[in-house]
């Protein structure tokens, strides 16, 4: 009942606070104008400096076919990536001309164009750093295209069959038994999705641990703590607290689902079911639970928050793992390498949402999973409570490593 | 009735509390003393079971089962609370806890009581150090407890309010409460306890009704004045453990009779009086815990 009455306190102060209603519609709100921003700047090249790259063409030929083939690829383009200055000429007469330009910075680099590249296809690139690397595969693919055309050319083949031999392959999307034709926009929205659900329940256990880190150690600093410890039992007060913080982690995470549901509708996918909901909170719950009994197990150790951050740094990468692997999840689904990864409990959550979200899993695996959830988020919470009972009243003291296998030996 | 019996402590090689017995009899005011570091915060945590004795056990009206929270209140040494709360949302969580009826009646007429009635909304934060002090004691009492156990409550407050405090705990003690507390404040102790324990490095060095110890131990001590200032430090007084010490000097009557330290004085200067003067608690304390050492 106690448990219930602190629950409710630590949910009710931290739902109302400014920074938890910011946090929780901040976060999408920025994530969508990072994406938009982002997804601006590449299709306009805003952000981007122009740099500026000159070329020697030893035949005379190229570098004026690159340059207008280089217009018509950066035409829409508000700032093009680069600006390109040909000169017609040797290198060896050029050379000293174009290094000072590059030394006093007027040029970022400068390209060479031999007179014998029609037969040995070499382009030579000096600049004074790397940073024009992406520059260079622009150039690259173009003269590659011009060069192929010139190789066609040179056996006669007409502009008629070159259109022939250059062509795009198209690609239509269908669902099964349908010949509608699917947006790209549905299927890019299609493939994000599992990453979307993961995201969520990373967010949300997160939130929910971190909160929790937090409140043990405000109480532990401004040592409310034995005010409370005279009134509840410890076993009590953790509980209140994992209960509290992990209903204000699943309020979060309902307000991104149902925002999810929407966005699904505004594409016509149906994104959410009722399976997939099911276990996103089964999941949910489950991680939430095993991080609660690290972060809970961490706060009572240490009286900065500094300090503690510290600590829980090394669980926090082992939870981003998924995040930067996730490409690789939803492409390669039952991998040798994901399946082990999604036995590991402390990403099982994130592993088992895209592999579900993704609709590449089975019974057998989502129920093995939730039973090595189970047993692990028992032996967190157990071990934490030995950890929370004998090191939050211990103020000040460096706390080792085997004293604390000796508490959860104890 | 609250029993201690044979409680100990161990933190690593340091034993915090070591066999610690005590008895605390129910309606009476129970000082608990000894200097910094004698354990005593250790074992009220003990008797709050916020930490777990490694042997020994404490009973509670013959059951050495905890008492429910609502019948305990506690004031510890450190004290705690929520900085970004108000006052009254403080006041309201910890009597939902206990499960206080008719809260909000009792938090008003508690903050009025103590002068603290216009910063019902006011955030804890925004409170100064006597009037959180005040708030915590408020918690303390709120839920009207039979038991009362205070480490060190007159510490950080004005004169005026450890008036107040003193009042409000004779009042309680009126009401058949029992009540524990620790303090370095010998005068308090004096004032308001019917018993008292002293304890030195988790030790105790004696226990009991505090008139009765004040009796026992309070060595007896003859409070010499001398016709010549310059006599104050004649070598005759080697002969008693002595103390000099405003204008006067004061001679432990220990094994000798009065009359004899008078007549041993009397041949070597000349005395302008002679009174046996009593020991005060302070003084005890402080005998008691040099002789711990010795």
């Amino acid at each position: 009942m106690n448990a219930w009455k602190i629950a409710w306190f630590e949910y009710r102060r931290r739902i109302r606070s400014k920074w938890f209603i910011i946090g929780t519609f901040g976060m999408p709100i920025l994530i969508l104008l990072i994406s938009l921003g982002t997804g601006y700047m590449a299709g306009t090249g805003a952000g981007i400096e122009t740099k500026n790259f000159g070329l020697i063409d030893e035949t005379g030929f190229y570098g004026r076919q690159l340059s207008l083939a280089l217009d018509q690829r950066f035409a829409d383009k508000e700032t093009p990536p680069f600006n390109l200055a040909v000169s017609n000429g040797s290198f060896e007469s050029l050379q000293t001309q174009f290094d000072v330009l590059v030394t006093d910075k007027t040029l970022d680099g400068y390209f060479v164009i031999p007179a014998d590249f029609f037969s040995n296809p070499l382009l030579r690139n000096y600049s004074r750093s790397s940073s024009s690397m992406r520059s260079t595969d622009i150039i690259e693919s173009e003269l590659k295209e011009l060069l192929i055309k010139e190789k066609a050319r040179s056996l006669k083949l007409s502009d008629e069959v070159l259109d022939e031999i250059f062509f795009d392959v198209d690609v239509s999307h269908f669902d099964l038994g349908s010949s509608e034709e699917r947006e790209t926009e549905e299927l890019i929205a299609e493939y994000i999705a599992p990453f979307v659900f993961m995201f969520l329940l990373f967010l949300g256990i997160f939130t929910g641990g971190q909160l929790l880190l937090r409140a043990v150690l405000e109480e532990r600093s401004s040592r409310v703590i034995e005010v409370l410890l005279s009134t509840v039992s410890y076993n009590e007060l953790m509980a209140g607290k994992i209960l509290g913080l992990g209903m204000l982690g699943l309020t979060q995470s309902t307000i991104y689902l149902i925002g999810t549901f929407f966005a699904g509708n505004y594409y016509d996918l149906s994104l959410l079911t009722p399976t997939i909901g099911l276990l996103y909170f089964t999941y949910f719950i489950l991680g939430y639970l095993l991080y609660a009994g690290i972060y809970i197990g961490v706060g009572a150790l240490f009286d900065s928050e500094q300090e503690a951050q510290q600590a829980i740094q090394i669980i926090t990468f082992i939870a981003i793992i998924p995040m930067v692997l996730w490409t690789m999840v939803i492409e390669n689904p039952n991998s040798t390498l994901v399946n082990v990864l999604s036995y590991i409990p402390l990403v099982t959550p994130f592993f088992m949402m895209i592999k579900i979200a993704v609709g590449e899993t089975t019974i057998f695996q989502i129920l093995t999973t939730i039973i090595i959830m189970i047993i692990s988020v028992f032996g967190s919470i157990r071990l934490a409570a030995k950890v929370f009972r004998t090191g939050i009243l211990l103020y000040g003291k460096r706390i080792t490593l085997p004293e604390i296998y000796r508490w959860m030996k104890a | 009735m609250i029993e201690i019996r044979g409680i100990s402590k161990t933190y690593g090689s340091i034993a915090a509390v070591s066999h610690l017995d005590m008895t605390i009899q129910p309606g009476r005011i129970y000082g608990f003393l000894g200097p910094n570091g004698a354990g005593k915060t250790t074992a009220i945590r003990m008797l709050m079971n916020i930490i777990i004795p490694d042997e020994g056990e404490i009973i509670f009206e013959g059951s050495n089962q905890r008492p429910p929270s609502n019948k305990i209140g506690y004031l510890p040494e450190e004290r705690g609370l929520y900085q970004k709360i108000s006052v009254l949302e403080t006041l309201q969580y910890f009597a939902h806890l206990r499960s206080v009826p008719h809260a909000n009646d009792k938090i008003k007429a508690n903050l009025e009581r103590f002068d603290l009635g216009s910063r019902v909304q006011s955030k804890v934060s925004e409170l100064s150090k006597g009037n959180q002090q005040k708030l915590q004691f408020i918690n303390t009492i709120l839920h009207d407890p039979q038991y009362i156990v205070l480490d060190e409550p007159f510490s950080g407050l004005d004169p005026v309010n450890q008036l107040l405090l003193k009042e409000i705990l004779e009042e309680m003690k009126q009401a058949g409460k029992t009540i524990v507390f620790s303090s370095h404040q010998m005068d308090q102790v004096e004032k308001l306890c019917d018993d008292v324990a002293l304890i030195n490095q988790g030790q105790l060095v004696t226990s009991g009704e505090l008139s009765k110890i004040m009796q026992s131990e309070g060595v007896q001590r003859l409070q010499v004045k001398t016709v010549k200032e310059s006599d104050l430090t004649h070598e005759c007084f080697s002969a008693f453990t002595s103390e000099r010490k405003n204008g006067s000097v004061f001679i432990d009557i220990d094994g000798h009779s009065k009359q004899e330290i008078i007549a041993t004085l009397n041949k070597s200067i000349d005395l302008k009086s002679v009174r046996v003067a009593e020991l005060g608690l302070e003084e005890i304390f402080i005998h008691l815990v040099q002789g711990a050492k010795s």
